[in-house]
């Protein structure tokens, strides 16, 4: 379970702390879904990246499975995000240096057990439909197609949480679409909890859970 | 996928960066290894060079005088210093040859051809030394008229380790030893072999000493060679056991009582029955008082010649007949007198050919008559210690030592009690010497790694420079990593994996550039820095210890470089990371103000050590304090507003403020060696007192006076250059004696442990000799301490002594060799000529004070011509550098210049834009390093009398300036190419 309690987070400012959260809070169970909308610069990407242990709120506590990850040493922090977090961000950042599969496995590469991997890589790729650009570099793909690469890079070591951050953001319609929908139905068939921001109405009209931050708080959306 | 994979996927994308990040270290390693190649090279070429003129000799046997030629199993020549025509310090050996031989480069300066005719003049072999009555002086020079049988080419034999050309004449042996009239006897054995116990081998003539066997009375009379005994032979001799009496005998030029005179007569004193009781008594011989007319008790004077001060002069003693003794039985033994060439020989007096003036009017008939008669008998006998008080001398205060009875083991056992080596004949490991002294005196690897040094820096700066850029260039991906689960410390160990790699793979090609580098240098010594080294046999010699003491060096640096450039970048968050946040400058700028003001202040505190202290640590601080002054500017929160475009350019400067510093850093860091090098030059002396110097290379005892010219002679015991046209490392350097009244009470006093006060050049005494102030060493058994140091002096290459200590150390060493002289107002160049036309028998060679300084300051200057050469490479490393970094910054605001050309920017202004900026950084960084450099140097060009050289270095860093800015307009051109609307596509 993702519980995230009362956080708030500021950042200095030659006025004074500027307050981006205040007072969030929210929880889900594996298997649950959300999408987080908002107006630019509404906090929506920050509140992702406290839920991730990317960026440590400023008051406040984020437990996954029982575990603050803000309360755990660097090392294990990282170890942490490794194992129990996937990401996909709205800009795919796959390693142009590596290659489709290559990109894929590059957070095994700090994992334990690394045999099963390229064998998971694989049909990963095959469920989002890439079985044949395996060896291509991320130039050689299209935006749709490089972000499907980094759904099955956030997938590849069943993460309970899969954040994405805008992951349509940067697609045409029909990519979008078809991002949206593999996103879903893999995160079904993952059984992640899985939280997306998103602007995109069509695709947060596909969760059954959508709220919307307004004034540095979190809301039901239509609330 | 492996942590391998990533990583050579990693090298392989970003090739352009990692490529020049492995050049940099490739520069470094190339540029420590081939500092580290040219001072083996050097030492190599040093050491091969001596070796092929030695030939297979590994030791000497040697002695200021001859000795047999077959002393030990070896070849015996003769080696001495002459003059050859007008040539003077020419090498002159007698060997084995039919014919004469000179090598090609002293055939040069005589313009000589086989078949020419040529005089050499070399010191006449004497055993009576020079400064004693009965020296030959005005006899002092052999000149021997040569035919040249042939020019000899590479290698010529030499025994003086030399980087320059042999200037040398090889002369048969036989020839050599009959017109020096030393049948069967030279002055040096080559031994291929390790040095013989001479003790086994030498016989006392070897020595210049006999036994003569005399009937009466019965006994042993040993003697010398120079009619003088030495005062350690005379100790040991003494002291074997054997019943022994010292007796000197002297000339004295009369005997007199009132108007009563015998002129030129012998007198010994001794201790026997002959002397009297008291030192003031005199004993005559019946013939004497029948003479002078003399009883007991009357007052008789001796009168005769001593040598003091460099001239003869004529003293007198009084004493009181105490005895009158017959002509006869002890009293009447020609043997107390030794032989004196000259006197000895003649028939009758007036035949003598004494070195000393004669007054001929004052022999009577019965003078005459004694001398046919009784020859060299005494005619009067005082105490031998009053003898030893008159005409004692440095040489020896005994003329011969009498043993009874006759003892047939007396001469062994003197020969075995007796050190050869106290008696001038030793054993000199030439081979080993010559090898130590092929280490140099001047280590070129050092220098060149200090000249090197910016160099180095430059590249290693650059290293890093461009491995920041390409880690900027990655800053997502570090982010993506980050949140993909990689700790920082696996990161971090990622990209020092990478650096790892590229500091290997640089240092592997950093040898290349190493022998590249060092053949470079090499060439530079054989051709545009040939003062330097005063050789062109210099070539590389690649060997593997300097290679991979670059490679580990450029290996180690390089990968620092990448761990100093990768200090900080887990102190962001990745989300920051994510968001292309910068990975530099966390420190504040108050913490730059306070470390740039602490360097300030040690700046400050170095200012009052000496020179050498000021220029490398307080420059050097300066600049540190400069820079981090400048950072704290750029890394300020607040800006100036923006009101034109040049402003706007400048606001640009504060973007990525590390950049920029290390941009600066790059320029001044050069501008300032370049700068302060120029500074230090010395291109002319002030006139002082003595306008000529000059140098005889056979010694003079009389000057001939000129009017109006005051010589200031200098003795002078040969030895090695130790100035700094010498690359060999001095063994046993020249060493100096000033007259008596000099400016250096120093030299007089009295060291406890009885070190010798000496005074050196300071350039000589810091890079030759490799001494301090103060240090206390020693030289051929003796202990020097150097007391002071003189600046910028005429005496470079020797150490100077006082005259007092000079002749207890070198008692044999006679004459003057090296003097200073003072001229009336513009006679100068007239006297130079007027004494090198009368004196160019002796090799005499007059040059202007400020000629000589010069020669000495043209190889400093070469030296500093050297570290300015590299400082240039140095300083064109920094201007790659600041290109790189500008395309870089245009690259990256290639968006933000497309925006601004779709918004209504030409490129005129956008060029005024960036250029504002680069121009901006260039000026800070040649001001920075100037302004430093004229304030680090500003004691070492009052020094000099405040001589800037404004000319040159306007130009050089107008020079720089012009490369900074063409380097500029490149980039920024480069930058304005791209594409508007891929440009802002990618927006």
């Amino acid at each position: 379970m993702l519980e995230i309690s009362n956080v708030t987070k500021q950042y200095p400012s030659p006025r004074g702390p500027l307050t981006v959260l205040s007072g969030v809070s929210l929880a889900l169970n594996r298997g649950e879904a959300a999408a987080i909308m908002g107006p630019s610069g509404s906090g929506k990407s920050t509140l992702l990246y406290i839920a991730g242990a990317l960026e440590p709120p400023t008051a406040g506590t984020v437990t996954l499975g029982g575990v603050n990850p803000y309360t755990i040493p660097e090392k294990e922090l990282a170890a942490f995000r490794n194992q129990s977090i996937g990401f996909v961000f709205q800009d795919h950042c796959l390693l142009p240096q590596c290659s489709v599969l290559e990109n894929v496995l590059v957070p095994t590469l700090v994992a334990n057990d690394r045999a099963a991997y390229p064998a998971r890589a694989r049909d990963l790729l095959r469920q989002v439909g890439l079985e044949d650009r395996l060896g291509h570099r991320p130039a050689e793909l299209s935006g749709g197609e490089k972000q499907r690469v980094a759904l099955a890079r956030a997938l590849i070591l069943r993460p309970a949480l899969l954040l994405c951050d805008e992951p349509t953001g940067n697609l045409d319609e029909a990519s979008a679409e078809m991002v949206a929908a593999l996103l879903l139905e893999l995160h079904a068939r993952q059984q992640t909890i899985l939280i997306v921001v998103t602007h995109n109405l069509a695709l947060a009209a596909r969760f059954s859970s959508r709220y919307e931050l307004r004034h540095a708080t979190l809301h039901p959306a239509g609330a | 996928m492996r942590l391998y994979t990533l990583l050579a996927r990693n090298l392989a994308w970003y090739w352009r960066t990692n490529l020049a990040v492995l050049l940099g270290v490739a520069t470094a390693t190339g540029v420590l290894g081939g500092a580290a190649l040219v001072g083996d090279s050097v030492r190599a070429g040093l050491r091969d060079l001596v070796l092929a003129r030695l030939g297979n000799t590994v030791s000497i046997v040697t002695r200021p005088g001859f000795f047999r030629q077959d002393l030990a199993a070896g070849t015996p020549i003769i080696a001495l210093e002459g003059v050859v025509g007008h040539e003077a310090g020419v090498e002159v050996y007698g060997i084995e040859t039919p014919q004469v031989l000179i090598t090609a480069a002293l055939a040069k300066d005589l313009g000589a051809r086989p078949g020419d005719d040529i005089l050499l003049r070399i010191p006449k072999p004497s055993s009576i030394p020079l400064e004693s009555l009965h020296g030959r002086r005005d006899d002092a020079i052999r000149t021997i008229r040569l035919t040249v049988g042939q020019v000899r080419d590479l290698p010529s034999f030499s025994l003086r380790p030399q980087q320059g050309d042999v200037r040398a004449i090889y002369v048969p042996l036989a020839r050599l030893q009959r017109d020096l009239n030393q049948p069967g006897k030279v002055n040096t054995l080559l031994l291929t072999h390790a040095p013989v116990d001479l003790k086994q081998h030498y016989t006392l003539a070897d020595v210049g000493l006999r036994v003569r066997t005399l009937d009466n009375p019965s006994c042993l009379s040993l003697e010398a060679d120079s009619a003088l005994i030495g005062d350690s032979v005379a100790t040991a001799a003494q002291s074997l056991g054997f019943r022994t009496q010292p007796i000197l005998t002297y000339l004295a030029n009369a005997v007199r009582m009132h108007q009563h005179e015998i002129p030129y007569s012998l007198v010994t004193a001794l201790d026997s029955n002959l002397a009297p009781a008291h030192d003031d008594g005199i004993t005559l011989n019946d013939w004497a008082a029948r003479e002078l007319g003399a009883n007991i008790g009357d007052p008789v004077t001796l009168e005769y010649y001593v040598w003091r001060s460099d001239a003869l002069h004529t003293e007198t003693a009084p004493f009181r007949v105490e005895r009158i003794v017959p002509l006869a039985g002890d009293a009447a033994d020609p043997n107390f007198a030794p032989d004196y060439p000259g006197i000895t020989e003649s028939r009758n007096l007036r035949d003598w050919d004494p070195p000393f003036p004669l007054d001929m009017s004052r022999i009577h008939p019965a003078d005459e008559q004694y001398w046919n008669r009784y020859r060299t008998t005494p005619k009067a006998f005082i105490r031998l210690a009053r003898g030893r008080e008159l005409w004692g001398t440095r040489f020896g205060s005994l003329t011969s030592i009498r043993v009874f009875p006759p003892s047939p083991h007396f001469a062994e056992s003197l020969r075995a009690a007796l050190d050869p080596a106290r008696a001038g004949l030793t054993v000199v490991p030439v081979r080993s010497q010559a090898l130590a002294a092929a280490r140099g005196a001047t280590d070129f690897g050092e220098y060149f790694t200090y000249f090197s040094f910016f160099l180095m820096a430059s590249a290693l700066l650059l290293t890093g420079l461009f491995f920041r850029l390409g880690i900027e260039q990655r800053t997502r991906e570090i982010g993506v990593l980050r949140s993909l689960g990689f700790s920082a410390s696996r990161i971090r160990t990622l990209f020092l994996l990478e650096g790892a790699v590229l500091a290997v793979a640089g240092a592997g090609a950093g040898i290349g550039v190493a022998l590249f580098y060092g053949a470079v240098v090499l060439l530079g010594l054989r051709t545009w820095w040939f003062d330097a080294v005063g050789t062109r046999l210099l070539s590389l010699h690649a060997s593997i210890p300097p290679l991979a003491l670059g490679a580990a060096a450029g290996m180690v640096t390089g990968l620092a470089s990448v761990a100093w450039t990768l200090r900080r970048h887990h102190s962001f968050t990745p989300r920051a990371l994510l968001a292309g946040a910068f990975l530099w400058g966390r420190l504040a700028a108050c913490g730059r103000v306070v470390l740039g003001l602490l360097a300030l202040l040690l700046a400050s505190l170095s200012l009052f050590a000496n020179q050498t202290a000021a220029f490398f640590f307080a420059g050097t601080l300066l600049l540190i304090a400069a820079l981090l002054f400048q950072s704290a500017w750029l890394h300020a929160r607040k800006s100036p507003a923006i009101g034109s475009l040049v402003a706007l350019g400048l606001r640009s400067v504060r973007y990525r403020p590390g950049r920029s510093v290390l941009c600066i850093a790059l320029i001044a860091s050069a501008t300032f060696v370049i700068a302060s090098l120029d500074a230090f030059r010395r291109d002319a002396s002030p006139p002082g007192p003595f306008p000529l110097v000059a140098d005889s290379e056979l010694p003079l005892i009389n000057i001939p006076p000129l009017e109006g010219v005051q010589f200031i002679p200098f003795r002078l015991h040969p030895g090695d250059d130790a100035s700094c046209l010498n690359l060999y490392q001095p063994q046993n350097p020249r060493i100096l004696a000033p007259p008596p009244r000099n400016p250096w009470p120093l030299l007089d006093s009295r060291l406890p442990g009885g070190a010798i006060p000496a005074i050196a050049d300071a350039n000589s005494m810091t890079y030759s000799l490799h001494r301090k102030l103060g240090e206390e060493f020693e030289l051929a058994g003796v202990r020097y301490r150097i007391v002071a140091a003189l600046q910028d002096s005429v005496f470079q290459g020797a150490l100077l002594i006082s005259e007092e200590n000079f002749l207890r150390l070198f008692p044999d060493t006679a004459g003057y060799r090296f003097f200073l002289i003072h001229t009336p107002p513009g006679k100068a160049d007239e006297v130079a000529r007027t004494l090198t036309a009368a004196l160019s028998d002796y090799g005499f060679v007059v040059q202007p004070t400020a000629a000589r300084l010069a020669s000495f300051h043209k190889v400093e200057n070469t030296y500093l011509s050297t570290f300015r050469a590299l400082g240039g490479l140095g300083l064109l490393l920094g201007t790659v550098g600041l290109a790189a970094v500008l395309m870089r910054n245009a690259l990256e605001r290639r968006r933000e210049l497309a925006l601004l050309r779709a918004v209504g920017y030409r490129p005129r202004h956008l060029l005024t834009m960036v250029l504002a900026e680069n121009v901006f950084l260039l000026l800070m960084g040649l001001s920075t390093g100037a302004v430093c450099a004229a304030f680090a140097t500003a004691p070492a060009v009052l020094a000099r009398g405040g001589r800037v050289p404004a000319a040159s270095l306007a130009i050089l860093l107008a020079l720089v300036a012009a490369t900074g800015i063409a380097s500029s307009s490149l980039a920024t051109a480069a930058a304005l190419r791209s594409p508007l609307l891929d440009a802002l596509k990618s927006e």
